[in-house]
């Protein structure tokens, strides 16, 4: 293991770009062959996935970087290329990994333009890992702002009806969000190179960095513009449910799976450890507005008729929880926090799965207008009910380990929050239930296609029905690979 | 004028002399493609000629002067007056134009602007300004019995006589007030506390007018999008990118230096480039002519380059310049493929006729898509550094307002920039534009699109270039 640690070989570099080459073999050798572009994208995943896995492995709970790489890069303004990997980002580049082998197979029947389809899919997984792995402020910014033009593309051109709408509707709220991101960048870059006359990009260098109350209270609130976006926070999130409606199924999965991960990774890498005193000084107010997201979602999910569109506020809801567990700022709840996102991304992963499945099915997405599907699809309403529960917070299930841990956190610092959470969950058994009932039993919906789960399929919710599982029962491998990070996150953070 | 002098000015000399050539041999060969390529080859060896062969002095009589700065100006016109030519031979033979005319009129043009922006007096500058817009009047009704082109021929040329007679009586009032036509001269003369100061400053207001005109700047900007519209398009590509740098270009040099004249200039610049960019913006937005939109698309850059203007100095002048080239090579490259989508039927400019063109053109679309999201300054494209640059620039030299309205700008270019990629790849069956391109068209396009995302992911090389040149 130390002989893998002590090479110089670029392994973050190669993980980092593999999906990128693949992206550029599918518009090779998929320009005439749909079915190429799809191998290959599929085989480009899974490659990336093992990489990923024995990263994943080779981590040892110990503190400080397991791999590290560092070049110089544009030297004219101080931009290194600056990579890292920790407990933290291997846990989450495993799921990313994870979850774009499933979106390929998802989309296995994409037939308009397979070839730019899955190359967009492979970028979109570049830029995720990308800014799991970087270190260097502007690099980080790049494969931020990369993660926009696939997703966007994904949903403009192969989305539903309304999809220019929603495209446009997620590039901007996200756009907006990334340049005040930019632009605390950079200020802080040059308040940074006036105080020590060194112009630098490097997280660890611009920590060290003296402000007063006011600048940091700017600079953190630009940070967070950028991250509660993405995650999103309500009242931020208006763009989430239309990109999940108007999306391909692909799109779905990677936005719920690597996209909203990304927002909560950026305030835990960076806005906390950059702004340790603003952050805490604001955590109040992220935590009122993480406890309003939590029932507002979940009562707005509760009106919904498009089940996919109930997934999508079902994603919002999780995520106030997620952003709850951050406000309590204690070494539980944090991890707590990104068990949840973990846990969540792999249950809404499979939600959005099945969701995709009925509608090919079905033709629909209407809850009134399906219903009986237990009857006619008996293995596919199986694994529905499973991630249903799961989303819901069954206990022994993937979503109850992340909440406990959250609850059990915020109830040390504030039992308030904690009792209204507890709230919260109920009204999320609310919708799912409804969600449940009108889908699967009800009057036969006659579906135009009998057919119940094919290879393919099973392939795809038989990994996801085993972690749910396995993460319920038994989330401490993943837990002990965050603890030693988590921890050393929430000391630069500066204990409350 | 002396050996030395001629010397020095040999790139200048080589594009007048190519380009009479081409228009004497035109008259025999009627062969538009060869006249096209040999026309490039001329711009080509002159750029390599500013670019690798010593001028013998830098100072050329007084007028022009043969500094790095120059000379890498000259290099960025031939380029991209190259460009234009090379990818103009498909169109050219479709409309039936006069090849060796028009290669030879490139070369004036490419002339013209080598001189304005490696000139140090208004005389110089006045030249060079001429011989560029002449030749421009003449490009962009190039296509006959097209009334679209008949009228931005007419309104370039109405504007372009009225921007002349301001620059005129400025440059006339400017030596009143100061004695001199050398341009440090006549901007540092403005600093002090003469009885003629005011007069000056008149004759700096009306050249700014007239340079307003040029550039596009707001409120100057109302002929652009009719001009790029009925223009052939590689023309508007060339106004839309050589011809408006070389203007700024010229002016670079001047903002370096400090001091109240400047300063008073600086105030008036300030306040027009924002309105340059607001308006610019708002006025993109409900374009549905792509033509129009890249229009208005200029106006705006225009606006963000003012900026590098204002902040001058050091890191003003590296923005400016970085900023110039990737705006160049992208809206060139957007222009450029408006060129290759045109068809005996004419050019497709609404976003209605792009719809589908993806799925018969995957290659074109795509790079489209780069040129429009470099312009929109999105990452890991050129565009980006260069925005990035320049308001990195901005808050440094303490015009952070300038900034964020630079940022707010871009936010809104999203949704025009956005418009036309969407069209592109909707998935409705394309009803125009059959051609294949032709392959000097791709091999010019290829290139630009491969820069953009080279330098988007390793802008050191040229940001050291144009650390190296800056005056």
């Amino acid at each position: 293991m130390t002989a893998i640690m002590a090479t110089d070989f670029p392994l973050l570099s190669l993980l980092l770009f593999t999906p990128l080459a693949g992206a550029l073999m599918c518009l090779v050798i998929g320009a005439a062959n749909g079915t190429n572009a799809r191998w290959v994208a599929l085989i480009t995943a899974g490659i990336v996935f093992v990489l990923s896995l024995v990263l994943c492995l080779l981590q040892t709970p110990a503190a400080g970087w397991l791999l590290y790489e560092d070049y110089s890069w544009i030297e004219n303004f101080g931009i290194r290329y600056t990579l890292g990997l920790d407990g933290l980002s291997s846990v989450l580049i495993l799921l990313t990994a994870f979850l774009q082998v499933l979106a390929v197979l998802v989309s296995w029947r994409q037939n308009h333009a397979p070839a730019i389809f899955f190359a967009l899919l492979l970028i979109l997984e570049t830029a995720a890992i990308g800014v799991l792995l970087a270190l260097d402020l502007i690099l980080f910014y790049l494969f931020w702002e990369l993660m926009l033009i696939p997703m966007f593309f994904l949903i403009g051109v192969w989305g539903y009806k309304r999809r220019f709408y929603a495209a446009v509707k997620f590039f901007l709220f996200t756009l907006i969000g990334s340049l005040c991101l930019l632009l605390a960048v950079i200020s802080l870059y040059l308040l940074h190179g006036e105080q020590t006359g060194v112009y630098t990009f490097a997280l660890e260098a611009l920590k060290q960095t003296e402000l007063s109350g006011t600048q940091e209270l700017i600079f953190f609130l630009c940070f967070m513009a950028a991250f509660v976006v993405k995650v999103p926070l309500f009242p931020f999130h208006s763009w989430l449910p239309d990109a999940h409606a108007e999306g391909p199924a692909a799109g779905s999965v990677d936005l719920a799976g690597l996209l909203l991960k990304t927002g909560v990774y950026g305030m835990i890498r960076f806005a906390f450890p950059l702004f340790p005193v603003a952050a805490q000084k604001t955590m109040p107010i992220l935590a009122v507005l993480a406890l309003v997201g939590l029932f507002y979602a979940a009562w707005v999910a509760f009106q919904q008729i498009d089940i996919k569109r109930i997934v999508a506020y079902s994603s919002i809801s999780h995520m106030g929880f997620v952003i709850l567990g951050l406000a309590a700022w204690n070494q539980t709840a944090w991890e707590g926090s990104v068990l949840l996102m973990v846990n969540h991304a792999v249950t809404t992963a499979g939600l959005f799965a099945v969701v995709a499945m009925i509608e090919q099915r079905t033709g629909t997405r209407a809850l009134d207008q399906l219903g009986g599907m237990w009857k006619s699809h008996p293995n596919m309403s199986a694994f529905f009910l499973l991630f249903c529960m799961a989303s819901l917070g069954l206990p022994g299930l993937a979503n109850f380990a992340g909440e406990i841990l959250i609850l059990i956190g915020v109830f040390t610092v504030k039992p308030l929050w904690a009792i209204i959470a507890v709230v919260g969950i109920l009204f999320s058994a609310v919708y799912t239930l409804r969600l449940v009932q009108g889908t699967l039993w009800g009057s036969s919906c006659e579906p135009h296609d009998k057919q119940d789960l094919v290879p393919r399929e099973w392939l795809v919710l038989i990994p996801l029905a085993v972690l749910v599982v396995l993460l319920g029962c038994y989330p401490q491998p993943v837990l002990e690979l965050l603890r030693e990070p988590v921890s050393s996150l929430l000391m630069s953070g500066g204990l409350p | 004028m002396n050996l030395e002098s001629l010397h020095s000015l040999l790139p200048q000399i080589l594009l007048a002399l190519g380009s009479t050539a081409i228009l004497l041999g035109g008259a025999w060969v009627r062969n538009r493609r060869l006249w096209l390529i040999v026309g490039a080859l001329v711009a080509v060896v002159a750029a390599l000629v500013a670019a690798f062969v010593d001028p013998a002095r830098i100072d050329i009589l007084g007028m022009y002067s043969a500094t790095a700065y120059a000379r890498f100006c000259t290099v960025l016109w031939c380029l991209t007056v190259a460009a234009t030519l090379l990818i103009s031979c498909r169109y050219v033979d479709l409309f039936r134009f006069g090849g060796g005319e028009y290669a030879s009129l490139m070369l004036f043009a490419a002339a013209g602007m080598s001189l304005l922006s490696s000139a140090t007096s208004f005389v110089g500058l006045f030249l060079g300004l001429e011989v560029l817009t002449l030749a421009l009047y003449v490009l962009i009704a190039f296509r006959q019995g097209d009334s679209r082109g008949a009228e931005a021929g007419m309104k370039y040329l109405v504007f372009g006589a009225v921007a002349t007679a301001f620059l005129a009586f400025g440059i006339a009032l400017i030596y009143a007030a100061t004695g001199t036509f050398n341009l440090e001269a006549a901007a540092a003369g403005l600093q002090t506390e003469e009885g003629l100061r005011p007069l000056g400053l008149a004759g700096w207001a009306l050249l700014l007018v007239a340079i307003g005109f040029k550039i596009s700047l707001v409120p100057f900007h109302l002929w652009t999008p009719d001009v790029y519209q009925g223009a052939p398009a590689p023309v508007s590509g060339l106004l839309a990118t050589a011809a408006k740098g070389a203007v700024l270009a010229a002016f670079l040099p001047l903002l370096v230096m400090t001091g109240e004249g400047v300063a008073d200039i600086r105030n008036v610049l300030w306040l027009l480039a924002i309105a340059t960019m607001l308006v610019g913006t708002f006025a993109a937005l409900p374009q549905t002519n792509i033509k129009r939109m890249l229009a208005y698309s200029s106006v705006v850059h225009m606006g963000y380059l003012l900026i590098a203007l204002i902040v001058a100095g050091d890191e003003g002048s590296r923005a400016l310049l970085f900023y110039m080239v990737v705006y160049t090579l992208a809206t060139f490259g957007a222009f450029g493929i408006v060129t290759t989508f045109a068809d005996e039927n004419g050019e497709i400019q609404e976003y209605d006729d792009l719809r589908g063109l993806a799925t018969l053109h995957p290659r074109r679309s795509a790079m489209l898509s780069v040129f429009l999201l470099s312009l929109t300054g999105i990452p890991p494209l050129a565009g980006f550094f260069a925005k990035f640059g320049l308001f990195q620039a901005a808050f440094r030299g303490g015009y952070a307002e300038l900034a964020v309205v630079g940022v707010i700008a871009s936010i809104i270019s999203v949704y025009y920039y956005l418009r036309p990629i969407i069209a592109l790849y909707s998935p409705e069956p394309a009803v125009v534009c059959r051609e294949v391109a032709a392959q000097s068209e791709t091999l010019v396009l290829v290139g630009c699109a491969a820069i953009i995302l080279f330098l988007g992911v390793y802008p050191a090389p040229l940001l050291t270039l144009v650390g190296l040149v800056i005056p």
